[in-house]
């Protein structure tokens, strides 16, 4: 673990004289092989002329011979496995297909519109399941009201999911059994020999109107560039070869609607509140790169894109820290191959997005959902933004990550999951930096995660701080 | 208030008409040969065939994409789409007529 390698030197070269300038030990950083794997997630001609039928149709296409394996392993080999259009009432077999919840409280535009005379906000909501919610599974053609031994509330629209049961008489399927794809297979990690971290943040929230994480974001570039501690924590901020900060960098506050609701004459002179942001964002990206290599993902409040995938923050944003090689600026869904160890994740909109449609609450429950889908972000298109694909559904998984991570999560949470084949992934919600100081390392050699909270003062010291200023 | 100059043809629309002796002489040309007859029979039997892969639900849906957008993702997912559409659709790339599908008319 990084604090045990950090502290095995006892602190005393803090409490010796000073040597001369150019007899300090010198630790070398660790480097790594790093391969990204940038094509899968880039947008190259942006046609937005299609319907998101294709997404659906592909995605069904895509998971489709998965499932029927998967059934036939569960239910055994001579499983009938039927099209909704073949079936017969009263009759036991297996259907794939696509889950649709119809969701009274989901917002919805068109209830906007045909509500409009009598002016009924749709509040906004945390959680948007309800009572009266109801499953329907959907293939190419046909769709069908589901009941029984199923998760209602649990369940979310666009997986892709087998089922097992009968029609009744009233055209509704009772549901006995349900099966998903579960993990893809993984090509195995090769074996490391010495210990190297990866460090892993996200929501920097850089540029809001209370500045209360800049110390706490100076104390981790510090750490990482090794300017602080002793020589014990020098040499164990060496080891960490690489930072991914994973989206969010801006503060949602930056993103003023002020300017297309207000007057042209009134906003004619202000700035951009993302300008100062991302200038504060540069100067501390010029901190880190000249000492690490650094992964920027954007997030759902950074200026880029806002549909899935999201395209990686143009360079000429950071006239400063883009002059390094050892700045990377990537696409959201997140995936590099390091060291053979194989990333992926999401600033975290797809996780937030299923925790608002449907009962689970913890993030590390949604992401481990997610992964046993198979699917990164099983509500895009319905509820999340994305892309109008048409040939493929990228967001499949086609092989195992070994470290899958959501960013912009409330706390940090750490699970290793062991799959039936093997394969070994580690889940990481990285927590945001702005409301709790805290960031992740993982080893990459044992996979193991920890955090490291950087906060400078208690939360109740805060606290009684804010009450004398106002 | 000044008062609009308009013209005259905003108020009576110019409308061109045939000329008579185009007329006269398409009326009076003789009944296309029969080679190319059977030549319009292929393009409407090449045209049914596109239009039968259009309705195939197995290929999923045909809106917004062409053609051959389609029958390459019918490829790519195993589904077996037929070889002879594409080399029907490689050899006519150029005709709309050929590359889109029965719905590309109708707006989104």
């Amino acid at each position: 673990m990084f604090s045990e390698l950090s502290a095995q030197n006892d602190s005393s070269s803090l409490l010796c004289p000073p040597g001369p300038e150019d007899q300090g030990p010198v630790f070398e950083r660790v480097s790594l092989a790093y391969r990204p794997c940038p094509e899968r997630y880039k947008v190259g001609e942006r046609s937005f002329s299609r319907q998101y039928a294709h997404i659906y149709a592909a995605r069904l296409m895509q998971m489709r011979p998965l499932l029927t394996v998967r059934a036939q392993e569960k239910w055994g080999p001579d499983v009938l496995i039927r099209k909704l259009c073949d079936l017969q009432t009263g009759e036991q077999c297996c259907i794939v297909g696509t889950l649709f919840k119809r969701m009274d409280l989901q917002p919805s535009i068109l209830k906007e519109i045909s509500e409009e005379h009598n002016l009924l906000p749709q509040p906004v909501r945390a959680k948007y399941i309800s009572e009266s919610d109801e499953l329907i599974l959907e293939d190419e053609l046909q769709r069908i009201k589901l009941e029984g031994n199923i998760d209602r509330d649990k369940c979310v629209t666009g997986s892709v999911v087998a089922i097992y049961g009968a029609e009744r008489n009233d055209g509704k399927f009772t549901v006995e059994d349900i099966c998903i794809a579960d993990l893809p297979p993984q090509t195995a990690r090769p074996k490391l020999s010495s210990d190297k971290f990866m460090l892993l943040a996200s929501g920097l929230g850089l540029g809001s109107s209370h500045a209360d994480s800049i110390l706490g974001l100076q104390l981790l570039t510090d750490m990482v560039t090794g300017q602080l501690g002793d020589q014990g924590e020098q040499s164990g901020a060496a080891k960490i070869s690489r930072v991914l900060l994973a989206g969010n960098l801006l503060s949602q506050s930056t993103q003023d609607k002020d300017a297309s609701t207000k007057a042209k004459y009134l906003t004619k002179k202000t700035q951009a509140g993302s300008v100062d942001a991302i200038r504060l964002l540069d100067e501390l990206l010029l901190q880190l790169v000249i000492s690490v290599h650094v992964d920027v993902m954007p997030g759902q409040y950074d200026p880029t894109n806002y549909t899935l995938p999201q395209q990686p923050l143009h360079h000429c944003m950071f006239p400063l820290s883009s002059v390094y090689p050892t700045l990377q600026l990537t696409s959201n869904p997140y995936q590099a191959n390091i060291d053979g160890v194989r990333f992926l994740g999401t600033s975290g909109q797809n996780v937030c997005d299923i925790q608002r449609y449907s009962s689970m609450e913890s993030h590390l429950e949604i992401l481990e959902e997610t992964l046993r889908l198979r699917h990164l972000a099983p509500t895009a298109p319905d509820t999340l933004g994305c892309y109008p694909f048409y040939q493929k559904d990228p967001f499949i998984l086609e092989e195992c990550p070994h470290v899958y991570f959501s960013g912009n999560a409330p706390a940090f949470e750490s699970k290793l999951v062991k799959g039936a084949d093997g394969q070994e992934v580690l889940l990481v919600t990285v927590p945001e930096f702005s409301s709790t100081q805290t960031v992740c390392l993982v080893n990459l050699r044992t996979l193991e995660c920890e955090q490291v909270t950087f906060s400078a003062f208690s939360a109740d010291y805060n606290e009684s701080e804010m009450n004398i200023s106002h | 208030m000044t008062t609009k100059h308009r013209l005259i043809t905003d108020s009576f629309k110019v409308v061109k008409k045939a000329r008579k002796g185009g007329k006269r002489e398409k009326r009076s040309a003789p009944p296309p040969p029969p080679q190319k007859e059977a030549e319009d029979e292929a393009v409407r039997e090449d045209l049914q065939k596109l239009r039968q892969f259009d309705l195939d639900w197995k290929f999923g849906p045909c809106t917004g994409i062409s053609r051959l957008q389609r029958w390459e993702r019918a490829k790519v997912h195993g589904l077996n789409p037929p070889e002879d559409i594409r080399e029907l659709l490689l050899k006519t790339h150029t005709d709309p007529e050929y590359t889109l599908s029965i719905w590309s008319q109708y707006p989104l």
